[in-house]
């Protein structure tokens, strides 16, 4: 499904970008990373316009990400379970939920650029959560439009180089989230060692 | 049968997280280094004025690798116009490296420096 959507936004441009961003925000697996680098490249290409397609890329993923809150939230229980469904299972939403409610709004943040596979499980678990709808949409469009702008300009700067860039940065995000986990697994053995030793 | 201590799994799993962060290092930084010296696969939903771009050769060489009359503005991807013509579109590939191998084709980063500069 990738390379149908990478060739419609080859073909089509900015309603391809719009609809696939957007889809993808909702939860449906597209590789949304290496479609901004490729809109990225056409841009450097002159096919397509820096402005323009910030605002589209941006405008689509905010609006699939507030449908995945939507839903979550107002959905009512037989959509949700259809998505959780469609999603993966109650788990991981259940850790998503949990997420959502720790780390609230730099969950969203990070979720849209940084550790972007996240993002809509944060989108949908926010929702049921019942996360202020005002401080969600803030820092989602802060978060979405950061991510925009980051990839778009990989793209562009290195416009011929583009699949290898995408799996740099591919890796990057996982070396970043084992990082992070790394760190809090460590803080846990430390704190759990020393309440050992105090007991 | 002891169940394992929670600290026991945390250590694990602690060290799980560490051998990812290594390995997906290591593998960021080297595609990393791939990123200046190699040259970008074909892929299928690509258009043809793309994949001149990414391999600096003139769109029209392409065009006529694969026996089409350049044409300034077509952005089709590969596969549609393999559909069209009614070819494979990894025989489209295959005459499109072969196009770019007898240009001598080769990255400007990969290029050696002009003779009498440098060492």
């Amino acid at each position: 499904m990738g390379d149908q959507v990478l060739a419609a936004l080859s073909q089509y441009g900015s309603p391809a970008l719009f609809a696939a961003v957007m889809v993808a925000a909702i939860g449906v697996p597209l590789p949304v990373t290496l479609l901004l680098v490729v809109t990225g490249s056409l841009i450097s290409q002159g096919v397509m316009n820096f402005w323009w397609s910030i605002g589209v890329a941006s405008a689509g993923s905010i609006a699939g990400d507030q449908i995945g809150y939507v839903i979550g939230r107002w959905g009512g229980t037989k959509l949700v379970s259809k998505c959780i469904a469609l999603l993966g299972g109650r788990e991981r939403l259940a850790q998503a939920e949990a997420k959502a409610r720790r780390w609230g709004g730099w969950g969203v943040f990070f979720s849209r650029w940084l550790v972007s596979p996240l993002g809509p499980w944060i989108n949908f678990a926010s929702g049921i959560a019942e996360y202020s709808w005002v401080r969600f949409a803030v820092w989602d469009v802060l978060g979405e439009v950061l991510g925009v702008v980051l990839f778009i300009m990989l793209g562009r700067t290195f416009s011929d180089r583009i699949l290898a860039l995408d799996a740099v940065l591919g890796d990057f995000t996982w070396a970043f989230v084992a990082l992070v986990a790394a760190l809090a697994l460590g803080w846990k053995i430390w704190t759990a060692m020393r309440n050992r030793r105090k007991s | 049968m002891r169940r394992p201590s929670n600290l026991l799994i945390l250590a694990v799993a602690f060290l799980v997280a560490i051998a990812g962060t290594f390995v997906f290092g290591y593998r960021a930084g080297r595609y990393a280094h791939r990123l200046r010296l190699e040259n970008e696969p074909i892929r299928s939903w690509m258009s043809l004025p793309f994949i001149a771009h990414i391999h600096h050769v003139p769109p029209e060489l392409l065009f006529r690798a694969i026996g089409l009359e350049p044409v300034p503005h077509d952005r089709r991807p590969l596969r549609a116009i393999a559909r069209a013509e009614h070819r494979p579109v990894s025989d489209l590939i295959r005459d499109l490296d072969k196009a770019l191998e007898s240009t001598g084709h080769m990255h400007p980063a990969l290029r050696p420096p002009p003779a009498g500069k440098g060492s």
